[in-house]
């Protein structure tokens, strides 16, 4: 299972699932054998690709396993790699790693009850962030269900409100066509999780492989249609560069939707071909190079100083892919108060969602910004002077931290992580300050190299979801950089390393406690720590890692061991942890405080603000 | 709505999830039985009932959403009124039931079960006015709605008659 060398299965998966159409031409080898529903679905995860499947089994999903199992006798060298983790929701996060990091639909296979419940988080997760995943639960028996079996959970129910579809297949003759869908309904349009609950007694019925179909989805296959028809017409078009022709200061304002559809070049061409400044938001963190001169990095809550004033002064925004996020918009009557709005998304119902807008176009990010260069071929407007003032903005208030402090500051420690890695890894996180920090310090060149829980926010998430970026990206860097809070919540995944040999790097900032939330205290609760202080808690994370194989695991206590510690981390070639104990009184700035505009935004003692006089951190009441 | 379970529990559950209220629901087959249709009455303004549309229209097994507000349309719903009718009362239940074009369906000792067809506007008359004469028990469907003329709602389309037409012949 080491993950140096690139399997034929992993080949295999470079290119995308056959077309349907395809193999409608040429009949599947196996179509017309009888075999159980366990075969047929591991036979459509084959077809569809699939070379890695996390999950944790169990009596309701066995049948399922023991077809994984029979499958990889049969397939020597072109295996599907099953990785069990330490817990479901462990799994959950694989997959979405997977996914995110390559953009392929990652899988989790999972027993009924409390396996099931377990994944909840990470399929909520994969909604709330766009994630194509597919889920595949046992669930108890048809006699059974409603009977409150052994290991039962009512899945359709709960998943209903979270995933992008679920499926309860009490239809044996369906479980091929319905797989094959639950692929086809997470990758298509906005891409999100889909669940499969599949009764035991279903797994273990005979079928007839027919090795092509899906169910038949009237109403999504129409819309998905329309949207791929989806076409900027010349009014539309002319609009939009009126738009942009009457204004002086444009910016675009880029979201996770272009990583999804896999639009960073269209945009990097759309953005050098008009001269527009670009900010992103958390999720849209790798859509556009950070170190390019246009880039304003982040804006929002945590954003850098220089984005947010970019959208204080701009007085027109493209907002591409993203949706005006209550971490972003802050209070959204303030949010952007000069700028005339535009917004291409894939989702209809993002439009004029919490921020009216001048233009819209429901389309995929790329053919729109592909169908608007098309459009825009002639278009001419200087806004160079536009651009002198943003790269002055740049200069004169850049991110800073406290220098003087005899005690590690998280955001030396990145910065000098960022100054080792240049940009050339792939960063996973958990969520709080350290979250925070790292998307406020290290480059990003390139797409799906920048892995967070943004909408969710999900403690926990950094470390299975690195797992999985390392198994879809051999031979990549990758780096979970963690929380003491967010690394203990899934800290059963440190042995899914050393058992998989699988070489990912942990670098734990340790500030004794939840940082964001003492953040918040310290603001706005009288620094009242309830719940947030672990200083006198008794976990010593570097025996943990020992205890569960690492041959890696380091913890450093001194400004001036940083650099070298994390040199020796990150070259170490097989999984490492090293604990970096950092000041746990410091603050992220800047910070736009919760339902507040950009123009209240707080820079802190180390970054330069061009607002005279102290800026109030009240919150309103009645929000979060 | 495609005819399989699960859809109507995705449709109410968005409700309930988006904290939106849902004054009344019906849901029966159509001429294709592979499709239902759910009427649902709900309340709000005209961001939010936008907003509910296109997140309907993101249910997978949503075929097609039409917002009847403000369309030249009819509506309907029935009523069933146990209404309370001895020996001094009875002529003037049945004098009511006429008027509203109304049916009596069961008759008992002491009481009437009416049964009720028409608008909103119609149904809550017919209630007014039988309630001093003391109403037992109600039980009402969901409103059912339809476009008036050549418009139609089906199968994800809506097509005018004539080209219906042109299909079944």
């Amino acid at each position: 299972m080491a993950t140096a060398k690139p399997s034929r299965s992993m080949q295999r998966t470079r290119t995308e699932a056959p077309h349907l159409s395809e193999v409608a031409q040429a009949p599947h080898p196996r179509a017309g054998v009888e075999m159980t529903n366990a075969d047929a679905i591991v036979q459509v995860l084959a077809d569809e690709g699939v070379d890695t499947v996390f999950g944790y089994s169990g009596g309701a999903i066995l049948p399922t396993y023991d077809a994984i199992f029979r499958y990889n006798e049969e397939h020597h060298g072109n295996e599907i790699r099953l990785v069990v983790p330490a817990t479901e929701q462990g799994a959950g996060f694989m997959a979405a790693g997977y996914a995110r990091s390559s953009g392929r639909v990652g899988v989790f296979i999972v027993t009924s009850g409390p396996g099931a419940t377990n994944s909840v988080t990470p399929i909520r997760d994969c909604q709330a962030d766009s994630v194509p995943v597919v889920l595949i639960t046992g669930q108890v028996p048809r006699v059974a269900m409603g009977t409150d079996a052994f290991q039962e959970a009512p899945v359709f129910n709960i998943m209903s409100a979270c995933a992008k579809h679920v499926f309860l297949v009490t239809d044996e003759t369906k479980v091929e066509a319905t797989i094959r869908s639950a692929f086809r309904i997470a990758r298509s349009g906005r891409p999100g999780p889909v669940v499969v609950d599949i009764p035991r007694d279903v797994q273990l019925a005979k079928c007839v492989f027919r090795g092509s179909g899906t169910l038949r989805l009237r109403g999504y296959d129409e819309r998905l249609a329309a949207l791929d028809r989806a076409t900027l017409s010349p009014r539309d078009a002319e609009a939009f560069f009126r738009l942009l022709g009457s204004c002086e200061r444009p910016l675009l304002y880029v979201g996770g939707g272009v990583i999804h559809a896999d639009a960073a070049p269209e945009l990097r061409a759309f953005a050098e071909r008009f001269g527009i400044p670009v900010v992103t938001t958390l999720m849209g963190i790798g859509a556009y190079d950070t170190t390019a001169e246009l880039s304003l990095r982040m804006l929002g809550m945590h954003g850098t100083a220089y984005a947010n004033y970019a959208v204080e002064d701009c007085d027109f925004l493209f907002a591409i892919g993203s949706r005006f996020d209550d971490r972003v918009a802050g209070k959204v009557k303030e949010f952007a108060p000069h700028a005339k709005i535009a917004h291409l998304d894939i989702d209809a119902s993002e439009i004029g969602k919490v921020k009216a807008v001048d233009w819209a176009h429901v389309a995929d990010a790329k053919r729109g910004l592909q169908q608007l260069l098309e459009a825009g071929r002639d278009f001419k407007k200087d806004f160079s002077r536009w651009r002198a003032y943003v790269l002055e903005l740049k200069r004169k208030y850049p991110l800073n931290w406290n220098r003087e402090s005899p005690r590690i500051q998280a955001e030396y420690v990145l910065s000098t992580l960022n100054e080792i890695t240049r940009g050339n890894a792939i960063v996973t996180t958990g969520v709080g300050q350290h979250q925070m920090w790292a998307a406020q310090y290290l480059d990003f060149h390139r797409p799906r190299t920048w892995l967070t829980s943004g909408s969710m926010g999900t403690m926990g998430f950094g470390l299975p979801a690195a797992i999985g970026a390392q198994l879809a990206n051999p031979g990549v860097l990758v780096i979970d950089v963690d929380g003491d809070g967010s690394l203990r919540m899934n800290l059963g995944e440190l042995e899914t390393l050393t058992t998989y040999d699988i070489p990912v790097k942990v670098l734990l900032l340790n500030n004794l406690g939840d940082g964001m939330v003492r953040q918040w205290q310290d603001l706005f609760y009288a620094n009242r720590y309830s719940g947030s202080d672990k200083s006198l808690h008794k976990k010593d994370f570097v025996r943990a890692a020992e205890a569960d194989g690492f041959s890696f695991a380091k913890r450093i206590t001194e400004i001036a061991e940083v650099r070298p510690a994390l040199e020796e981390f990150v070259q170490y070639p097989g999984p490492a942890l090293l604990e970096v104990m950092i000041d746990p009184n410091a603050h992220v700035y800047p910070m736009v405080g919760p339902g507040m505009g950009y123009k209240d935004m707080i820079t802190g003692k180390f970054i330069p603000s061009r607002d005279k006089g102290p800026k109030t951190t009240e919150t309103p009441p009645g929000y979060f | 709505m495609e005819n399989e379970f699960g859809v109507l529990s995705r449709v109410a559950g968005l409700f309930s999830a988006r904290a939106f209220n849902i004054e009344s629901l019906t849901v029966a087959e159509t001429l294709d039985p592979t499709v239902s249709r759910i009427t649902l009455v709900t309340r709000g303004d005209d961001r939010v009932v936008e907003q509910i549309e296109k997140q309907l229209k993101k249910l997978i097994g949503v075929i097609h959403v039409s917002d009847f507000t403000g369309t030249a349309h009819v509506e309907r719903e029935m009523a069933l009124i146990k209404v309370r009718a001895d020996e001094t009362t009875r002529a003037e239940v049945m004098n009511i039931v006429d008027i509203f074009r109304g049916k009596v369906i069961d008759v008992g000792p002491k009481s009437f079960i009416v049964e009720v067809t028409g608008d909103e506007e119609k149904i809550a008359a017919f209630i007014d006015l039988l309630r001093p004469l003391g109403i037992l028990e109600i039980v009402r469907t969901g409103k059912v709605a339809m476009h008036r003329g050549a418009r139609l709602m089906f199968s994800g389309n809506e097509e005018s008659v004539q080209q219906k037409e042109e299909q079944l012949a």
